[in-house]
């Protein structure tokens, strides 16, 4: 199917936009700083620098972002062989979810200079992603958006259809239902609209796409136009307002639990299609038959993610 | 559509000839999801059934009023309006069972039987037919939620609203998430057996 | 046109009505919440320090709650407490901003009453305005001290972390030589029949009785529970065994949860980060505050 060769290029054009700010990062005197293991941090300089000042652990302070008064230990920092990367090492285990900030006194005549070490951002965008796609599947682990999925996913075209539409329709309107609650759900101290506004922009959107499309692309909306009434039925699309709401996410984070509640609802879809075909080959017994064993086999499914979970790629 | 439906006749329809849960197999998610205790069933039971029947009589009330036109967004409205004062009600006087519910008190705004029986039913029909259909499709999905929370707490954890029943563990398993598919599939393939001998045994007759 | 016009009339008029309905039970609900909050919370800090299910709280004993903020300026940063002074309505609070390597900068008092200390928003608007211009205040956490008699007897700390989910919510209850008296779970979110189960006071008493020098070093290990030690912390045997098995496992590690080791690992490791970190920050604040000799209710 062409269009949807299309759909998928233009999705992942826009994916490498947003991320490209992420690589891009300011020069300085550090040029890189990772956690290594869950004792140690490794810095890398840009140039040489002074052993002396570099291994002396006095020159140090180094605290949680949110604890700034609480130093943390360290017992050594090793200049390595090549003289421009060295490794701090700490004498109790650091907790590798919190930014760490790292000041070093006298480094190269300058005063202070001053770092912070975090787990790789994207990594950590990635782990929202894949956390909404597999670990925290929408269908299967969270139990959402389960009248339309029992309803799509009797045929593979369907399900692919529906799920294409669906993951386009969620980044739209949780992007937009991000815009609305940080820049005036928040400020006004509206919070309690929640439910109205994100249903309301849900059904915004919706019914914008339905009108674009039908301008833009009359062959894509007859293909899909059907799927776009479904969507306003599915409890995900107002689930993932609900959630990046109630997480604070900023805004790539609620891109990635869109595009992660989206695939994971295709791929869901698209799991229980391929088993369908194969059922209404199967000799079923009368009593089962239509949703009884659709449960049955998603309730399979659910035990089959549930090995995702403590699932940690990053 | 005749008018003479009394409103035992409206109940009793919403609780078995077309119950939400069963039947017409729409708003599956709460009952996979939360219905893990009898407790849930009865107090997400309460809120549907409050949203159901407000909405229904409220929209019943403007029938004359609403232009055709936006007749679906009215309904969203409406439905999120009350969806949004039982969700503070809960919030501020049963903090507990609010947080056990989580989001799904909210997600009441995206149930499709909500706006069926606005669509199928209150737009047409006087206000009273109207809230005893309203309370029909409530009191239908609670019970089809305290049924399956039934089996669920006391298969799971031996308990039944609380109170140890059994003084053991059966199977551990019906209190974990992914049982709540079993749960549900097995009801529904036991209601169409019933349904199946019935027939049979009419046809032999 | 008139059909637009008809159309965009309508829906104002019945959003106004949905906007009146809304707000009405918001007016209603929002005092009512707060109310509910706060008992709920009164109840859990008695449960804890042990006068749980109605038993009379003596008059001798008295919660005094510290609030502690992050003041972060243009180049650098302070912690800032509020402490309270008396226990009357007029006493008010206390404000004492202490650098980051625990050197006093300033105390003066704040008059704020003990309602309003109560509602974050005025709470942080007295902060706003005690700490120098240009300074953003940040509320960090808040702390219970439990005095009998004046005597302290137990500090109470609220926390949240990463659970498996999403955020656990705990009080923890701890004595002035920050041995565990016991935690409660307040929120979270982890999975029935697994995560869930660190509600469960089996699991909870596992923390009861652990000395500080223990809880730094706690780990979690994947093994069932030894079954005496499983019959103390259902409380099946007598008063006096539990005690005594208690003693015998207080510096053992804690027993994980049957697939929950990372929400077990989670709680061990959050109840650990928050003593820790509270055992650091009210030596510094006590010595501040004897230093300096300011009177404080506690």
């Amino acid at each position: 199917m062409m269009t949807l060769g299309n759909i998928k290029s233009i999705v992942f054009i826009a994916l490498v936009a947003l991320l490209v700010p992420i690589f891009v990062q300011a020069e300085g005197l550090i040029v890189d700083q990772t956690f290594h293991g869950d004792k140690e941090i490794v810095v890398t300089f840009a140039g040489s620098v002074d052993k002396a000042v570099v291994e002396n652990v006095k020159n140090y302070t180094v605290f949680e972002e949110p604890d700034p008064d609480i130093r943390l230990k360290m017992s050594s920092a090793i200049l390595g062989v090549d003289g421009k990367s060295a490794t701090l090492v700490f004498a109790e285990p650091l907790n590798t979810i919190e930014t760490h900030v790292v000041s070093i006194e006298g480094l190269n005549g300058e005063e202070k200079t001053v770092f912070t070490v975090s787990k790789s951002y994207l990594g950590y965008l990635f782990g929202i992603l894949i956390s909404a796609l597999l670990i925290n599947n929408f269908v299967f682990t969270k139990y959402l958006g389960l009248c339309v999925f029992f309803g799509t996913s009797k045929k593979k075209e369907t399900a692919k259809g529906m799920g294409v539409v669906f993951t386009l329709v969620t980044v739209a309107s949780a992007t937009m239902s991000w815009f609305f609650y940080n820049y005036i759900l928040v400020p006004f101290d509206l919070n309690f609209l929640q439910i109205v506004v994100f249903i309301g922009l849900t059904s915004l959107t919706v019914q914008a796409v339905d009108t674009v499309l039908r301008k833009v692309n009359p062959v894509l909306f007859n293909s899909f136009g059907v799927f776009l009434v479904l969507v306003i039925a599915n409890c995900v699309i107002i689930a993932v307002p609900l959630i990046l709401a109630n997480n604070h996410y900023n805004l790539f984070e609620t891109l990635m639990l869109a595009l992660g509640a989206g695939g994971g609802f295709l791929l869901a879809l698209y799991l229980m299609s391929s088993v369908s075909e194969r059922m209404q080959l199967a000799d079923i017994p009368p009593t089962f038959k239509g949703l009884p064993i659709s449960f049955i086999v998603a309730g399979q499914f659910a035990m089959a993610f549930l090995g995702f979970s403590g699932l940690q790629l990053f | 559509m005749a008018n003479d439906k009394s409103s035992m006749q409206l109940i009793s329809r919403g609780i078995l000839s077309e119950n939400p849960i069963f039947k017409l197999a729409l708003s599956m998610c709460p009952a996979v999801g939360i219905s893990t205790t009898v407790m849930n069933g009865v107090l997400l039971g309460i809120a549907v059934l409050f949203v159901q029947v407000f909405s229904s009589v409220t929209i019943s009330i403007f029938k004359n009023m609403i232009h055709p036109r936006i007749r679906i967004p009215t309904y969203t409205l409406t439905i999120a309006t009350w969806v949004t004062v039982i969700d503070l009600v809960l919030a501020a006087y049963m903090p507990e069972a609010y947080a056990k519910m989580g989001i799904f008190v909210k997600l009441i705004v995206a149930f499709a039987i909500i706006t069926m029986r606005l669509e199928m039913f209150a737009c047409k029909e006087s206000v009273s037919d109207s809230f005893w259909d309203g309370l029909g499709m409530g009191l239908g999905f609670m019970v089809g939620m305290v049924v399956i929370g039934f089996f669920r707490e006391l298969l799971g954890s031996g308990m039944i609203l609380g109170h140890d029943v059994l003084g053991f563990k059966p199977l551990l398993f019906f209190i974990l998430p992914s049982a709540g598919f079993f749960v549900v599939g097995l009801m529904m393939a036991f209601f169409n057996w019933i349904e199946i001998y019935y027939k049979r045994s009419k046809g032999l007759k | 046109m008139k059909d637009i016009l008809t159309i965009v009339i309508r829906l104002t008029v019945s959003c106004l009505l949905a906007a009146t309905v809304m707000g009405v039970c918001l007016i209603f609900t929002s005092n009512a919440k707060k109310h509910n909050e706060h008992v709920k919370e009164q109840k859990v800090m008695y449960s804890l320090l042990g006068y749980s299910g109605g038993a009379t709280i003596p008059d001798s004993l008295a919660m005094h709650e510290v609030y502690r903020y992050v003041l972060t300026g243009p180049s650098k940063q302070s912690i800032a407490y509020l402490v309270p002074q008396g226990h009357g309505e007029e006493k008010g609070f206390l404000f004492v901003n202490i650098n980051l390597d625990g050197e006093l900068i300033e105390a003066k008092p704040v008059s704020l009453t003990e309602a309003q200390s109560l509602d974050p928003e005025s709470r942080n608007k007295a902060m706003l305005g005690a700490a120098d211009t240009g300074y953003d205040v940040q509320f960090a956490d808040k702390t219970f001290v439990v005095t009998d008699n004046g005597q302290r007897i137990a500090y109470l700390l609220g926390g949240k972390f990463q659970g498996f989910k999403t955020f656990i919510n705990v009080m923890v209850a701890v004595e002035p030589n920050f041995s565990l008296i016991g935690f409660e779970v307040l929120e979270h979110e982890e999975d029935p029949g697994l995560g869930a189960e660190i509600e469960q006071e089996y699991f909870k008493n596992q923390f009861k009785g652990k000395p500080f020098a223990a809880l730094k070093e706690i780990d979690v290990v994947k093994a069932p529970i030894p079954e005496e030690y499983l019959k103390a912390l259902n409380g099946k045997i007598s008063e006096k065994d539990v005690l005594k098995v208690r003693e015998q496992y207080k510096d053992g590690d804690i027993y994980a949860l049957t697939g929950a080791t990372i929400s077990t690992r989670a709680v061990a490791n959050g109840v650990k980060g928050i003593v820790r970190k509270f055992a650091y920050r009210v030596e510094v604040l006590d010595k501040v505050l004897t230093e300096q000799q300011l009177a404080v209710s506690f």
